[in-house]
């Protein structure tokens, strides 16, 4: 039993507040709002209360349906490569050579620079006339030149290579942190054994990193799932609506339309989403950080 | 220390903190008072604008004006303003509102209602369009300070080498551009340049195609959506068929008003759709290639039919929460008077909103283009003036994206469904006529 004179009690007060006022507030007001019906622009409206009717509108909305595919594939595409391209970076960084600390310092510069800043410039790489992306492929053959941003099946291609760019480095910080997990005996008993390097990292490295991996995968996937700059800067959803990831569609909903009860529903689906891969995604990694693996 | 001493060093302590507290948070409440808050976007001829601004504090001593660049898309600057407005942000006085949002921002109460400073007698002196754009319910909710409207931009010289006089219809114009592209053999020269991008540019571009084959985007009394009739399928069909398979380049789908623009100052397109603002851009030798080649004339029409152009054009608002109504009519009243639309006009070409200024000698012998631009200006057609126009305009933007980027896109059906959504949203106002 606890009374208020518990001093842990005071302790957690703060950062329960916190978290009430500024996570939990918002989500619930946006469940409310998702069971109205409110357009700014229409203020004679008046909010009423329409029970599943915004939920109802969206399953049978095909440009929802549409970008919620659209955001399925950019999460299933992103992440697994972003994830990979982490891991080998981390394994690089991970090794002790001269200027690692440089090297370390240089791979994060692309998560560090803020998203609208590289959303533009890859909107200048993949420029029809003057971007660097064709100048690679075709020098300064520009009769031959692409325009990806306004082709309806290299436009997604495109924002999903912006965003693997970007965050990679992020997957690479995080696994370098169970890399570094790693007790150097258990390599140099391998070595003694005379274990390839292959073997010492099928055997030693994944099993031992796996943790890392899964937790980069699960901020990797809640983050692709709400990704919104890129789009916002790159295309504006176009051209054919296939960038019209679901957050985007969302936030166009609510911010530009005023539609708040429909643009809350979307935001609560997200939301749902998002909380369904995060508790999937700990299940399996709170077997792998609790140690409860079947071979003990 | 002796306690005197630490007496007198927290007296010192005390008047340093004192004077803090007065420097910090007194001081800018006393000049907050007369500042005024302009939210706007980067003018291409900043310095006249500074200096304008300049010049009105001049008029109005203790007044600061304080200007809030936001971006140049029409769209990003909806969600800034709005963002505001809804907020009741009272940091916001005067603002620029597109000509699609007055009727938006009037039945949402955002826009202060300017019948009592904007006499009947003044708004007469204003094109009628713009006006008609900022009336909602009988009442103004803007001044109108610069007007558009689509107008067709031409290479000159390769029309002349060819012998073609400018196109007035639509397949002649195509039928010129694959002639001229045949014979030039330049394999950087593109036939078409437009703002054709999924975004608010589309539905102004893709409407003037719609009305100049008769057809329409909506029928305003039944609010109905009317996209699904043949003549504005057929345009649709047009430009997937023949603009963009036929005579432009693939980049033209991810193309707003400066990438378009830069295509033809560079001398790479034959012809070019922009507002009159491109007039003095292409015609200026510092950033274009192309100065002294360009012809300008109102956009083609398909055979048979008249030409359209979209209206466009920027007004001034005031928000229902700003402090200070009277000094923000005053700088609006200022802004959109004759001798700053004068100035505007003779420096960056763009439309003034004033009738009188179309026969004002002095503007006419620096942009002789706007004794011809009058009449595009006085026949300008609205976008559908509702204040779901947003929801609209997403529609109509995704509709005409999707039919126009996918070279066998199914037009009927895009057209269906997006008539359907369109319908839907006008339902919405259906209630309120009921009622």
């Amino acid at each position: 039993m606890s009374n208020s004179q518990d001093p842990v009690w005071r302790f957690l007060l703060p950062s329960f507040v916190f978290v009430g006022v500024f996570s939990l507030y918002p989500i619930l007001e946006s469940f409310r709002l998702s069971f109205y019906r409110m357009i700014l622009t229409l203020p004679w409206l008046g909010q009423k209360f329409v029970g599943w009717e915004n939920y109802r509108d969206l399953i049978t909305d095909p440009v929802a349906l549409g970008s919620l595919s659209t955001s399925v594939i950019f999460v299933a595409v992103t992440t697994p490569f972003e994830v990979l391209l982490g891991l080998a970076m981390a394994l690089v960084l991970n090794e002790s050579f001269r200027g690692r600390g440089w090297l370390r310092a240089i791979v994060l510069i692309p998560w560090a620079v803020p998203t609208v800043v590289s959303s533009q410039m890859w909107r200048f790489i993949f420029n029809d006339r003057y971007g660097l992306f064709n100048y690679l492929l075709f020098g300064d053959a520009t009769q031959l030149y692409w325009a990806p941003l306004a082709e309806p099946g290299l436009a997604l291609m495109s924002i999903m290579a912006a965003d693997i760019w970007k965050t990679s480095a992020f997957a690479a910080l995080i696994i370098l942190a169970g890399l570094q997990g790693i007790p150097g005996e258990l390599y140099e008993a391998a070595s003694i054994d005379g274990a390839s390097a292959w073997r010492k990292f099928r055997h030693i490295t994944l099993p031992l990193v796996k943790p890392a991996l899964l937790l980069a995968l699960l901020f990797r996937t809640i983050d692709a799932l709400k990704v919104f700059d890129l789009v916002f800067v790159m295309t504006q959803g176009g051209p054919a609506d296939t960038t019209n990831l679901l957050q985007f569609y969302g936030y166009k909903k609510s911010f530009a339309e005023g539609m708040i009860g429909y643009g809350s529903a979307i935001a609560v689906v997200v939301f749902l989403l998002s909380l369904f891969l995060s508790v999937l995604y700990i299940r399996l990694l709170g077997t792998g950080l609790l140690g409860r693996e079947r071979q003990t | 220390m002796s306690l005197k001493a630490g007496c007198r060093w927290r007296k010192a302590r005390l008047r340093t903190i004192l004077i803090l507290f007065i420097v910090l948070f007194i001081a800018p409440l006393a000049e907050a008072q007369t500042q005024l808050r302009f939210v706007t976007w980067r003018s291409e001829a900043e310095q006249v604008w500074e200096q304008i601004i300049a010049d009105f504090e001049a008029r109005h001593p203790g007044v600061k004006v304080v200007q809030e660049v936001g971006p140049h898309s029409s769209t990003e600057f909806h969600d800034l303003v709005t963002q505001k407005l809804r907020n009741r942000d009272p940091q916001m006085d005067v603002f620029f509102m597109d000509v699609i949002w007055p009727a938006e921002f009037a039945a949402a109460n955002w826009a202060l209602p300017l019948d009592a400073f904007f006499s009947a007698a003044e708004r007469n002196l204003f094109l009628a369009a713009p006006i008609q754009a900022d009336t909602y319910d009988g009442r103004i909710y803007g001044v109108p300070m610069f007007v558009d409207a689509g107008m067709l931009y031409y290479r000159k010289d390769l029309l002349e080498k060819h012998n073609f006089p400018p196109p007035r219809t639509w397949p002649e114009l195509v039928r010129q551009a694959r002639t001229i592209l045949a014979q030039e053999r330049d394999p950087y020269l593109t036939g078409y340049s437009a703002q054709f991008k999924q975004y608010e540019g589309l539905v102004c571009n893709m409407m003037e195609f719609v009305l100049s084959n008769g057809g329409s985007l909506w029928n305003e009394q039944r609010l109905q959506s009317t996209l699904d009739d043949p003549k504005a399928k057929e345009a649709v069909r047009f430009v997937r068929d023949q603009i963009i398979r036929l005579i432009a380049n693939r980049g033209i789908l991810a193309y707003q008003e400066p990438e378009s623009l830069a295509l033809f100052t560079q001398g790479k397109a034959i012809f070019h759709r922009n507002w009159p603002y491109a007039w003095e851009a292409s015609n200026d030798p510092k950033q274009s290639k192309v100065a002294g080649k360009v012809g300008i004339v109102p956009l083609p029409a398909f055979p048979g039919q008249r030409s359209a152009a979209t209206l466009g054009g920027w007004q001034l608002g005031i928000s229902r929460f700003s402090r200070n109504p009277q000094l923000a009519w005053q700088f609006v009243q200022f802004m959109t008077s004759s001798e700053t639309q004068k100035r505007i006009a003779l420096e960056t070409g763009r439309g003034p909103a004033r009738k009188a200024l179309y026969h004002d000698p002095e503007i006419l012998k620096k942009s002789p283009q706007f004794q011809s631009q009058y009449e595009t200006f006085t026949l300008a057609a609205p976008r559908p003036r509702t204040p779901v126009y947003l929801p609209l305009s997403n529609i109509l933007q995704r509709y005409f994206s999707s039919a126009i980027a996918i070279a066998d896109s199914d037009i009927d059906q895009l057209a269906r469904a997006a008539s359907r959504d369109m319908d839907r949203v006008l339902d919405l106002l259906r209630d309120r006529r009921e009622r």
